[in-house]
């Protein structure tokens, strides 16, 4: 196998859960002394997975399975309770698309900001301000403008602009593409393939099989916090039908 | 074959040197957008403290006849009381504010709560030139012992922070936390010796007065600029002592419960 982007092993996750929302003070004040207030919750357990450099590897499975968790421990927002995380390189997460934008600041401003959020250097943040001018498909007097002022489709083009401006070594993309028009979600995936040819490894989590069996190379199937099955895009798909109980091709 | 390095989990979600440009800009961030939008800007920041002082003329300047120069006394107060206020307020919100982030890019949580209280330093900072102004057309005059004023400063940041962070961070699971301060915030404000003179408090009750670690902030506050003294060490012990265990304390109840923030924003 070529050289790896990322391995994890023995992975688990678990969080203290508060049990108690605004809505069942009432509940807690009953149970009070009898439960506790925090609950721990097992996300991920038992989690192996090795993906190799330049590959575009998809991730499949139900609401609840835990596939956000999983790229957020690969992004590096959740720590492991056990096992081992190695990534190799810098990680753009695409976790959803505009986060950190900043709705009174212009569209230059919060090219700033966000870039110094995802730890992006001086000179790096000037590489991204070019990429934007070319690629978010914004005019100057759109980019000049508070970004409430922005349109679903044009805070996309923006977000997606700034993550991807820096060729990252690893780039997480969850379920985010569904937004913006014909136009900018083929621009997006001209954008992936780009960054694919050039070597990025992509994880792309995506309930649509169609885009993962177009984009990717291999793909992984998620169930209760595990991963149920690896394999080529098409055994995988078959998994996951056969898991929710439908057909492939109705 | 690989290169494959050990990266982020632990290393990432912790404050380190890395992280300075992106709390820089996230600080500056929130100074722009207090008053982004409002006409007035950062004259709010003056209004507060003026609106109390106006009130407080009007009601207890002749209560308090022993207090020499009482607007001196009272604005002296007010501006630290309306620092408290509001960045406790703030540096308590920040996680969940900005939960969007904190849960899509790898940030540190810290960065939040630290960039609200250097924005709320900031403030201070530039809002005592109007202040001096003011409080020089009241006759209150620098002298060599307001330099006194930056440790002074320096140890009720320590002790804000480490205060709110804690709260900051039971937010985070308990939203009461949130509820709870903003109502306890009108009562500190007149457990506090701000408009009225410190030894008004009966002499036997004096020591729960001292309890309220307020009490002796605002206290050496006083004697640096109304009463333009050099402190002594009776008033630094209490203020440094309370500002190591709050900032200890804080840092402590942050990092224990920030591993779960993930599952609770």
């Amino acid at each position: 196998m070529a050289e790896l982007a990322i391995a994890l092993h023995g992975l688990q996750v678990e969080l203290l859960v508060q049990r108690y929302g605004f809505r069942s003070i009432k509940e807690y004040l009953v149970s009070i002394g009898s439960k506790r207030l925090l609950e721990r919750k097992c996300i991920l357990h038992d989690v192996h997975l090795e993906i190799a450099r330049g590959e575009c590897f998809g991730i499949v499975g139900r609401n609840g399975s835990g596939k956000s968790t999983l790229l957020r421990v690969i992004a590096g927002i959740v720590e492991p309770t056990k096992g081992t995380v190695s990534v190799l390189g810098r990680v753009a997460p695409m976790l959803s698309l505009g986060v950190g934008l900043e709705p009174e600041l212009s569209g230059w401003e919060n090219v700033a900001l966000c870039s110094s959020l995802l730890g992006l250097s001086r000179s790096d943040i000037a590489h991204t301000k070019d990429y934007v001018r070319n690629f978010a498909g914004l005019s100057e007097p759109e980019l000049a403008m508070q970004v409430k002022r922005y349109s679903t489709g044009m805070t996309a083009r923006l977000g997606f602009s700034i993550a991807t401006a820096n060729d990252p070594d690893v780039l997480l993309i969850d379920e985010v593409l569904a937004v913006g028009d014909a136009a900018f979600q083929q621009q997006c995936y001209r954008r992936i393939d780009e960054l694919k040819r050039s070597g990025c490894t992509i994880v792309f989590v995506s309930h649509f099989l169609g885009e993962v069996q177009r984009i990717c190379d291999r793909a992984a199937c998620m169930e209760q916090g595990t991963i149920v099955k690896v394999g080529s895009t098409h055994e995988v798909g078959l998994h996951y039908h056969d898991l929710l109980g439908i057909p492939l091709n109705p | 074959m690989s290169t494959v390095v050990p990266v982020s989990g632990q290393a990432t979600l912790r404050m380190q040197r890395q992280h300075l440009p992106m709390l820089i800009t996230v600080a500056w961030k929130n100074v722009r957008l207090r008053y982004k939008s409002s006409l007035f800007g950062f004259l709010w920041t003056l209004f507060n403290p003026l609106l109390f002082l106006l009130i407080f003329l009007f009601i207890f300047s002749r209560a308090f006849p022993q207090v020499e120069n009482y607007p001196v006394f009272a604005l002296t107060g007010l501006i630290f009381w309306s620092f408290f206020a509001t960045t406790s307020a703030h540096v308590l919100s920040s996680v969940v504010d900005n939960a969007h982030v904190l849960r899509s890019l790898a940030v540190p949580a810290q960065v939040f709560p630290l960039a609200q209280l250097m924005a709320g330093l900031f403030n201070l900072l530039v809002s005592f030139i109007p202040f001096a102004f003011i409080l020089a057309w009241f006759g209150w005059r620098p002298v060599s012992a307001t330099i006194l004023v930056i440790p002074v400063v320096a140890l009720f940041a320590c002790f804000l922070f480490g205060l709110s962070l804690a709260l900051c961070a039971l937010n985070v699971y308990f939203r009461d936390i949130g509820i709870l301060w903003s109502a306890l915030l009108p009562a500190l404000f007149y457990l506090t010796p701000v408009a009225y003179p410190p030894d008004l408090v009966p002499a036997d009750l004096q020591w729960v007065a001292s309890l309220n670690p307020l009490y002796h902030f605002i206290g050496l506050v006083r004697v640096v600029l109304y009463d333009g003294q050099a402190p002594g060490l009776e008033l630094w012990v209490p203020a440094i002592g309370l500002a190591l265990i709050a900032l200890l304390g804080g840092l402590s109840v942050f990092n224990l419960l920030r591993r779960g923030f993930i599952a609770n924003y």
